[in-house]
């Protein structure tokens, strides 16, 4: 009997063991998982959504004016319709990779990088405006059209891009220009 | 460096042949193998090698993409009116297989942002509906 009960505590050891060290591997595969998401919404924001040219261009007046003076009646409903579908992809796609990024800096970042106290509050001031603005946004586009709130969206690439600068200086440590010197090390040895 | 120099190599003895954007986009994506994705150009290949020929005529054709991606409408709609002359197909041939077809859809690089690329294929729409409109517009012994 006693010995029953021996082997029965030592499988329960056991299987706690391998229930913790399971745990312990999912978590940091969803550790990885996170930065990885981080880095792609980064590169998402900062190569495809936020560069001014583009953001410039998709609600450009002129493109408007043109097609107003050019092509009035039908075509203009069509373009209107065309620049709508556009915009509110535009400010679908922001806001999920700034929700990303936000699930990042709430989740993972801190184990990475040691922002300051200030940082951190701006971090979240922006998160909080930057969702909210999207919201309104895509509102305003759907309800007004891509052209009724040019000044948002000025302020939403703005906040976006600060997002951006501060989440890459928590994301530097995956730059791989860091290993440089550790890789001249090894190459030495 | 090589891919630089190969670059400017296609830049001086090619495309500075090809003036418009939308006529260079359409001849660098000629160049790429649809099944692979590989970019071939034998004179380039020829002067450097086969893997940077290939970098050098993606690179150019990132570049000249987004040249078009933020070029005003108006620019566009100039651009394809131009090429369709240069093929020397009718215009309502012309239109409709551009709407039917819609060959732009190929001509886009690999890797490029989806939203950018949605840009470019609804301003290849708009465009083209402008062109049917002006053409439609026109009498019918012009038009022709």
């Amino acid at each position: 009997m006693i010995q029953l009960i021996f082997f029965l505590f030592v499988g329960a050891l056991l299987l706690s063991s391998l229930f913790f060290l399971a745990r312990r591997g999912s978590r940091a595969e969803g550790n990885a998982h996170v930065l990885v998401e981080a880095r792609q919404a980064l590169n998402a924001l900062q190569l495809g959504l936020l560069p001014h040219e583009l953001v410039g261009r998709i609600f450009a007046d002129d493109d408007r004016e043109y097609v107003a003076s050019a092509a009035p009646g039908p075509l203009y409903e069509l373009f209107l319709n065309e620049r709508k579908k556009v915009a509110l992809s535009w400010v679908k796609q922001v806001r999920t990779q700034v929700s990303s990024l936000q699930r990042f800096h709430l989740g993972a970042a801190r184990f990475y990088t040691r922002l300051s106290l200030r940082t951190e509050i701006e971090l979240a001031w922006h998160f909080t405006a930057l969702l909210v603005t999207c919201r309104a946004l895509q509102c305003l586009v759907y309800v007004a059209g891509p052209f009724a709130a040019p000044r948002m969206v000025g302020t939403t690439a703005t906040v976006a891009a600060r997002v951006c600068e501060i989440s890459e200086k928590s994301l530097a440590f995956l730059n791989p220009v860091q290993f440089g010197p550790l890789a001249n090390r090894s190459v030495g040895l | 460096m090589d891919v630089q120099q190969a670059r400017e190599d296609l830049s001086r003895r090619t495309l500075s042949e090809i003036a418009r954007p939308l006529d260079r986009l359409i001849y660098l994506a000629s160049m790429r193998d649809y099944n692979t994705g590989v970019y071939h150009h034998d004179g380039l290949a020829s002067r450097f090698t086969d893997e940077v020929a290939c970098e050098a005529l993606a690179d150019c054709h990132r570049e000249v993409f987004h040249q078009l991606v933020v070029s005003p409408l108006e620019d566009l709609v100039d651009q394809l009116e131009a090429y369709r002359k240069s093929t020397h197909t009718g215009p309502h041939e012309f239109l409709t297989a551009w709407r039917r077809l819609e060959p732009y859809r190929v001509a886009v690089p690999v890797e490029t942002d989806p939203l950018a690329a949605e840009f470019l294929f609804s301003n290849f729409k708009i465009a083209l509906a402008i062109l049917e409109a002006r053409l439609d517009s026109l009498p019918a012994e012009l038009s022709a």
